[in-house]
């Protein structure tokens, strides 16, 4: 601890060494983690939920059939083992006979039944439930089967469980209404209370299924800012802590107590054009658009160089090398032929819209991409929007263009299938409906050839990146920042904290 | 002019004046493209560089000159501030002295509803109006004008409903001079003095708001820069690159320092009763 | 006391001025309050779910009818149930009202105890270089911003002294009286550092004031000492326009310092607020909003009763 050292130099804030004399003399629990995040969790729900912080919480005290690790691999949870029919019509699992709820009772294929049910439920408005529409019935034949009946082939449908908002709750919380409001979960930690906007005690579950923790508990504080989050680590109050500027990560490094963890994400930065407005209707003027930009400037200068230029498929086993992708080579030459063959030579204005701090890059990325698509004569007018607000426009497709952070998945199928198939939920913000994009869809929806998948999902990049309805830039970082007292902790690219599940303190 | 020659003499109106000044030439070479570089170019090869002989103040995280987009931002600032604060002088002056001419019952009214605003932070109502609009330049303006109508207006009723007492107005209407001519000839002229020290206390008020809300993230949109803008952006940013948050910081205490200066030495030239009084 | 009574008798119709303003324009936002929860998820939703959530959050009725049902409860002490809290929002106002309170008081005290000395030296010195000294100092205090001076303190602390204050959330003050000073004493100091620059002017001013005055001069006249002169006879009526002052900026202090708060992480009023206009949580926008509103016309009110007692000369039914 300096404060000896700042007594010594200097006497006169004798407030300040006074204070913090106190500060340290308050006992500190010794094994429970301290942490911090600059957003706060919008609700309990795990099937509802959305926002990047209620998942992160949730995966802590709840859990799905299967989860996937640091690899994207997916692997046991609730479920022990699975297994797909040959046809891929058929998905039996077998629980983990070890499996308890927080409050004792046994995790049991009527639970996972009621759960599932209730997603598929239209009335509970479930985030996740368009990717579970092929789920025609659920059968428990024994004490520890599940089997899930579908409709078509659905191979993704494994990786889509594989996630918190198709956690498995309890069946007497979900007869008693009261999932909103009461956490009780089979996961490695129980939320003894929770204080919206300020605050998150959880503690150890000592039946939970993967073993013993550990540390005792967790917790969670909200620190609005994040140069506030930094300060903080630095002072040694807080052991862990999410940090999404990388502006503020890139800082992490230089403190010689800290310890920054960088993980590339599945999430994408992306500029999203309307095709549905003019001239973004034209093939050529939106090619002109990806052409015309710099990628890679964009990651150096808005991103601080915190990210990797990427293709629309992010997630590694997918992924291909963005130099093979449409023009991700800048080409302001044949952008501006490709605009005067589409009649625009003299360019035009669009609006843009971007929510204030989400991501926190998001202004300094609209100001490169203005600068750079003014080289074509296309003069992009910013609109900062609270993130609400943003939400509420963007859902309606009300712009020209927008500047995005949208969620990734570690399989392309879900990810892509609610913008770019016929009948996807968001095709009023994607404005972009295409034969073929549809039909490489389908095709690796049923595809059971891992390889095969690669390839159908490879053309579909190639050809979205052709057809230029959005412009992928870049992937950024997933940060997490901790004492070096703290040990044991692995990111995920899927971002989650689940990793805190090792983690020991010194 | 007597008044700004008035100003000069005065030891902290001098230092007000020359800081105004000095601003309102920084805004206007910057409105005339006259700054050291394009403030809105980003020099790819120069980003984050601390000052230097090519770039006064340093470059930003973007590569942008800060010192040219701090001219331009006082411009920015300025205009939001000098915007907001017309229109609410003027909309505050014509509720107060209405409200002083009408009497009862109108007067008992439009004073509650100055008080219904009156009874919110100022921050608040602003946070509010910007959350109901959206934020932008235009919002700014009218969210500040809002806050500061029902000031005004207060200043301006007292004297109003004192001097409206007062035997020249009471003589004037004898005569038969219209209403209209008695408002502005007699009853306006008499309250220049409050109105102009209240005026210049407003824009040092102003700014610091319109630096507060884009601090906030919530007033002037991006590439524009502005000082409030200028230093939530450099906030993160303080530790690799000091300079871009020092100057902007500098920039707006020393503008608001400026109209304070400014505004006390015009309360005591136009007020003798407080000669010297004020700091 | 006719002033009093007229005094009395407008703060109901402002307060409902008020809830009416607070209720109107919350309603303008854009946004509503599922949007707010689901974010882009939303899209998802078909037109039933919406309007089953809709009825839920209580949006499905026209908006008078959604008023005079929260006038009704108001009027039973019923401010409604918070959104984002699920608890009744007098419950939650409550819970972080004795932070803002505190610290609203501790910037008092500060500016106070900063501000009043420091003026009246500058007062009996007028003109000399410590009179200079002091109106430079409160200058500069006038225009500091209080979002500088708190990112600069977080920022010195935490790179200097390994050390900041605890944030994120409370420590009340009976329970640990020195981890709760050692919280807000930062955020206080940044709040009162402008307060006391205030202060500090004002109560030169009014010493001069006092100063220049009949009984003052035939009291140093009779060769009472400057000192006592200044601090038993001059000091107790320069106050008066200090309390006026101190009081005003108290008021505005108790409806919740937003920037301070967010800067700082401190769970008071007006984070609390921004949260609830973010999150579209209408029941404790509302309620909050008119807490703000009344502690903040209270305060006024006390003020001016404060003022007459104090000053006698004064006739308040004048004004």
């Amino acid at each position: 601890m300096n404060w000896t050292h700042s007594r010594k130099l200097v006497t006169g804030l004798f407030v300040a060494t006074a204070i913090s004399t106190a500060a340290f003399a308050l006992p500190v629990e010794a094994a429970t983690l301290r942490m911090a995040w600059a957003q706060d969790a919008t609700g309990l729900d795990p099937h509802k939920q959305t926002a990047f912080s209620s998942l992160r919480l949730l995966e802590l005290i709840y859990e799905p059939l299967v989860r996937l690790d640091t690899q994207l691999n997916v692997v046991p949870a609730i479920a022990a083992s699975w297994e797909f029919a040959p046809d891929a019509k058929t998905l039996t699992f077998k629980l983990d006979p070890k499996a308890k709820f927080s409050n004792g009772a046994q995790v049991t294929p009527a639970d996972v039944k009621a759960s599932f049910e209730r997603l598929l439920d239209e009335a509970t408005a479930a985030a996740a439930r368009s990717n579970f529409l092929s789920i025609e019935s659920i059968d428990t034949p024994d004490a520890e089967t599940v089997v899930f009946h579908l409709s078509t082939a659905d191979v993704p449908i494994l990786a889509s469980m594989a996630t918190i908002n198709a956690a498995v709750l309890p069946a007497s919380e979900i007869t008693a209404d009261t999932i909103a409001t009461k956490a009780v979960g089979s996961g490695p930690f129980k939320l003894d209370s929770w204080e919206p906007n300020a605050k998150e005690v959880l503690s150890a579950n000592a039946d939970w299924a993967g073993g013993k923790l550990a540390i005792d508990g967790i917790e969670v504080t909200v620190l609005p800012d994040e140069t506030a989050i930094l300060a903080s680590l630095r002072a040694g109050q807080t052991d862990f802590a999410l940090i999404n500027d990388p502006l503020v990560a890139t800082l992490v490094p230089n403190e010689p107590n800290l310890q920054l963890n960088r993980i590339s994400g599945l999430a994408y930065n992306v500029l999203q054009l309307n095709p549905s407005r003019t001239p973004m209707d034209n093939l050529k003027v939106r090619q002109a658009m990806s052409c015309a930009i710099d990628r890679q400037e964009i990651v150096d200068s808005a991103l601080a160089g915190e990210g990797k230029v990427t293709g629309p498929l992010t997630a590694p086993a997918f992924a291909e090398d963005p130099d093979t992708l449409f023009c991700y080579k800048q080409d302001v030459a044949k952008a501006k032929q490709l605009m005067e063959e589409a009649g625009m030579s003299g360019g035009f204005t669009a609006k843009v819209i971007a929510a204030n701090g989400e991501p926190p890059v998001a202004a300094s990325e609209a100001q490169v991409l203005q600068a750079q698509l003014a080289e074509i004569g296309v003069k992009l007018d910013i609109q900062m929007m609270e993130l609400s607000v943003y939400v509420d426009t963007w859902l309606k497709g009300d712009f020209d263009m927008a500047v995005a952070q949208n969620g990734g998945r570690p399989d392309p199928y879900p990810m892509y299938n609610r913008y770019f198939t016929k009948d996807g939920n968001l095709l009023q913000v994607s404005n972009f409906v295409d034969d073929t994009l549809d039909s490489l869809m389908r095709q690796g929806q049923a595809e059971t050839d891992p390889a095969k998948r690669v390839e159908i999902f490879h053309q579909f990049e190639q050809h979205l990146t052709e057809q230029s309805p959005w412009l992928w830039l870049s992937t950024s970082y997933t940060y997490t920042a901790q004492l070096k007292t703290v040990t044991g902790f692995e990111p995920s690219p899927t971002g989650t904290l689940f990793g805190l599940t090792k983690v020991s303190i010194q | 002019m007597r008044i700004l020659s008035a100003l000069f003499r005065h030891p902290s109106g001098r230092i007000g004046v020359i800081i105004i000044g000095l601003y309102l030439l920084a805004a206007l070479l910057a409105a005339l493209g006259l700054t050291p570089h394009n403030a809105l170019k980003m020099f790819a090869i120069d980003r984050m560089k601390p000052p230097s002989s090519t770039y006064w103040m340093g470059t930003d995280l973007l590569g942008r000159d800060t010192f040219s987009r701090l001219m331009l931002g006082i411009g920015q600032s300025l205009n939001i501030a000098f915007a907001a604060v017309a229109c609410a002088a003027l909309a505050g002056t014509t509720i107060g002295l209405l409200s002083a001419w009408w009497g009862a019952p109108w007067d008992g009214l439009m004073m509650r509803i100055m008080d219904v605003l009156l009874a919110f932070p100022a921050i608040l109502l602003a946070l509010l109006i910007i959350a109901i609009v959206g934020p932008g330049t235009f919002t700014s303006v009218t969210a500040i004008a809002i806050v500061y109508t029902p000031i005004f207006a207060r200043v301006v009723r007292g004297p109003a409903l004192s001097l409206k007492q007062r035997d020249f107005v009471d003589a004037a209407r004898t005569f038969g001079s219209s209403q209209r001519y008695v408002l502005t000839r007699h009853l306006l002229l008499n309250l220049v003095a409050p109105l102009a020290v209240q005026v210049t206390l407003a824009l040092a008020w102003a700014l610091l708001t319109e630096a507060g809300l884009s601090f906030l993230g919530l007033g002037t949109q991006p590439p524009t820069p502005s000082l409030g803008l200028m230093l939530a952006e450099s906030k993160n940013l303080m530790q690799q690159a000091p300079w871009l948050m020092l100057f902007p910081a500098l920039t707006i205490m020393l503008g608001i320092l400026g109209f304070n200066l400014t505004g006390d030495a015009l309360r005591d030239i136009l007020d003798p009763r407080t000669q010297g009084r004020t700091a | 006391m006719t002033y009093l009574a007229k005094r009395l008798l407008t703060f109901p119709l402002i307060l409902l001025g008020v809830s009416v303003l607070v209720f109107l324009s919350i309603r303008l936002i854009p946004g509503d309050a599922i949007t707010a929860m689901l974010g882009t998820e939303a899209g998802m939703l078909t037109p039933d779910q919406r309007a089953s959530l809709a009825a839920y959050f209580g949006i499905d009725k026209p908006i008078w009818s959604q008023y005079l049902s929260w006038l009704g409860g108001l009027f039973q002490g019923d401010l409604g149930i918070s959104k984002i809290y699920a608890k009744p929002v007098m419950t939650v106002i409550l819970e972080r009202f004795p932070l803002t309170l505190e610290l609203a008081l501790l910037s008092m005290v500060i500016a106070l105890t900063i501000g009043v000395p420091l003026g009246v030296l500058a007062a009996t010195r007028n003109g000399r270089p410590s009179d200079l000294g002091v109106r430079l100092l409160a200058m500069i205090g006038q225009s500091t911003p209080s979002f500088v001076l708190g990112v600069l303190i977080i920022f010195v602390l935490s790179v200097y002294f390994g050390f900041v204050p605890a944030m994120g959330t409370f420590t009340p003050l009976f329970q640990d009286p020195l981890a709760n000073l050692g919280q807000l004493i930062f955020p206080a100091i940044t709040l009162g550092f402008a307060f006391a620059a205030s202060v500090t002017r004002i109560s030169r001013s009014a010493m001069l004031d006092v100063l220049s005055e009949d009984y003052v001069r035939t009291a140093r006249a009779k060769g009472v000492s400057t000192m006592s002169v200044v601090w038993h006879h001059a000091l107790p009526n320069a106050l008066i326009p200090v309390v006026t002052l101190s009081g005003v900026e108290f008021g505005y202090l108790l409806g919740g310092a937003v920037i301070v708060e967010q800067i700082f992480a401190l769970p008071g009023l007006g984070r609390l607020v921004l949260d609830a206009i973010g999150q579209r949580d209408y029941a404790l926008v509302q309620g909050t909003v008119l807490f703000i509103a009344f502690n903040f016309l209270v305060v006024n009110l006390l003020v001016d009763l404060a003022y007459a007692v104090l000053d006698p000369r004064i006739r308040l039914g004048g004004r």
